[in-house]
């Protein structure tokens, strides 16, 4: 397993504006902990497990019919917006 | 009398014989608080002025013999990651600081159904990453039995709470052992339920696959009951199930496994001297008891740090300055999501969803989340296998006692070891509960763990409440009432 990774695209990736400290205090920490998981590389497995969700009641789940029941009211899905406008969200514009 | 001591059930006897009203019970409970909040800060929002009401609806239908419920009237205390409507949910995080919940989570939603009363939000690291109630954005909560010492987390706020009796109950949510760390450091018991018997509907999400909501109870019996009352399947949350009990041995015919990779390196003599003690109690009553192995346990931490973070990466994406929560301004909606998500969450916050998105990125998902999910299923197998042989497995709850306020802030791998013990009930969906046993030398409480299979969790209560009677630990935080 590689440890090498570029924090300024991660940070870019994740949409979070790192400051330089950060960068390198977020690196120092994120180094050592990948150094620790990486003990799971040397694991021989038995399972070809591919799937995202893991259930262990996998076998009780049941899907279950369309039903229309009570939901937020569109007033109410807006309420804690930090800028909304004729019932719509606002936000700034996508492109300079 | 003081009847913030007592158990649920004892409680409610009270009240139906008319020798204790609701009311006064709220009273108690918040004079506790009062005694006790400037120093342990347990609460980031108390509901008193609220709830006054509500409590004097108890004290009728008492007084009518119209009461239904254990669980009417017993102030109970919500970590503040579950949503109660109209009043605020803000994980601990600066992101939701100004966030009003417009809907009950389902376990809020049954326990009103029961009449409880909520006696406010408690403190937690932020959106539930922590171990010690040190990553929240409004304050530390300190330990009730010592406030040199943290009271783990992250329900921590919930933990403390309880333990200086600000409230007879409260809810947590464990997703590597944050109900039974806690309730651990804190000489409490913590039940985590089998993953999906309680639904996560209103919970704000950490890791969707290993959260759990559960109790943590000064008696086992106090858990029992909470439990009884939010569990069931829901069709809010997919994940739920129909809580189908299996029933398993509590008594003498059961046979117990010792973990022994639990009994090793990195735990304590201490903690390991918890769980011989009750180990030399259960064979007395004739209980089998066993050493078994489970060799995967030793990669629990390896595999939980790729794979919570990784959900968390995922489910932590929806705060983005558009829909609710903070927003700090940028030119661009980009610009803005950026900054808004860098000044919204804490370090320990960052540090996850950055290991998480690094975990998903092109290149890496094969050989770091890929590779967990194996290494999980792997776990579940073996569990599975363990579980043909016994009926309940022990380990110490944590490695070791509580402890001290700021001495694993600075190197957080050494903070995500304290949770060795409990992260694969999580990791295996398994039932899992922390049971007080006794007091380190340094008077800070110890717990012990047991752990049965999916489903078993009614079996595990019944189980834990005859080593919760046979160990008779009724040691409590001195100074607070």
């Amino acid at each position: 397993m590689s440890d090498e990774f570029n924090i300024k695209n991660i940070a870019k990736l994740a949409s979070i504006n790192l400051s330089e400290e950060e960068q390198d205090s977020l690196s120092n920490d994120l180094s050592i902990i990948l150094e620790h998981v990486n003990a799971l590389s040397d694991l021989k497995l038995n399972s070809q497990q591919q799937e995202i969700f893991i259930h262990p009641l996998a076998k009780e789940l049941e899907l279950q019919d369309d039903q229309v029941v009570e939901s937020l009211t569109h007033h109410e899905a807006i309420s804690n917006a930090p800028e909304s406008k004729d019932g719509k969200f606002v936000v700034p514009p996508s492109m300079e | 009398m003081d009847a913030s001591q007592l158990s649920i059930r004892e409680i409610n006897s009270l009240f139906t014989k008319k020798e204790l009203k609701p009311s006064e019970l709220y009273s108690k409970v918040f004079e506790n608080a009062a005694n006790s909040e400037a120093a342990l800060h347990a609460h980031l929002t108390l509901f008193e002025e609220e709830n006054i009401k509500k409590a004097a609806e108890s004290d009728k239908r008492f007084s009518k013999d119209e009461s239904a419920s254990l669980l009417d009237g017993i102030p109970i205390a919500i970590k503040d990651n579950i949503n109660i409507k109209n009043y605020k949910t803000t994980c601990s995080s600066k992101m939701l600081s100004n966030y009003t919940s417009p809907y009950d989570a389902t376990v809020i939603k049954k326990l009103k159904e029961h009449n409880a009363l909520f006696t406010g939000k408690t403190n937690l690291d932020e959106f539930a990453m922590g171990s010690s109630t040190e990553n929240s954005a409004f304050g530390l909560t300190k330990n009730p039995w010592n406030t040199d010492y943290v009271p783990g987390g992250s329900s921590g706020g919930s933990a403390a709470s309880v333990g200086a009796r600000s409230s007879i109950a409260a809810l947590g949510s464990d997703t590597g052992g944050s109900i039974r760390q806690p309730a651990s450091f804190c000489g409490l018991v913590g039940f985590k339920p089998t993953y999906g018997t309680v639904s996560r509907f209103g919970l704000v999400a950490f890791a969707s696959s290993l959260d759990q909501i559960g109790p943590i109870t000064k008696t086992v019996d106090d858990s029992r009951i909470i439990f009884s009352s939010i569990s069931g399947k829901d069709s809010r949350d997919a994940t739920s199930v129909i809580n189908n009990q299996l029933d398993i041995p509590s008594d003498n015919a059961a046979t117990i496994g010792v973990i022994k990779e639990l009994m090793e390196d990195g735990i304590s003599d201490e903690a390991k001297n918890e769980v011989n003690k009750v180990v030399e109690i259960l064979k007395s009553k004739g209980y089998k008891v066993k050493e078994i192995s489970i060799p995967i346990i030793k990669l629990s931490i390896s595999i939980y740090y790729l794979i919570a973070p990784a959900e968390c990466s995922a489910n932590l994406a929806r705060f983005d300055g558009v829909r609710y929560g903070l927003r700090i301004d940028g030119n661009t909606s980009y610009e803005m999501m950026e900054n808004t998500r860098a000044e919204g969450f804490g370090a320990e916050v960052k540090r996850r969803i950055l290991l998480g998105t690094y975990a998903l990125s092109a290149g890496y998902y094969d050989e770091y989340y890929g590779k967990a999910l194996q290494a999980r299923k792997e776990m579940i197998d073996e569990f599975a296998e363990t579980f043909k042989d016994f009926d309940y497995l022990i380990s110490p709850t944590t490695p070791t006692q509580a402890f001290k306020s700021g001495e694993k802030t600075s190197n957080p791998l050494e903070m995500y070891m304290s949770d060795l013990c409990t992260i694969p009930a999580n990791l295996a969906g398994l039932p899992a509960i922390s049971i007080p046993t006794g007091l380190s030398k340094d008077e800070l409480p110890l717990g012990v763990q047991v752990m049965s299979k999916p489903l078993s969790d009614n079996s595990l209560l019944d189980f834990s409440e005859i080593i919760e009677n046979e160990v008779q630990f009724d040691g409590q935080p001195k100074g607070w009432l």
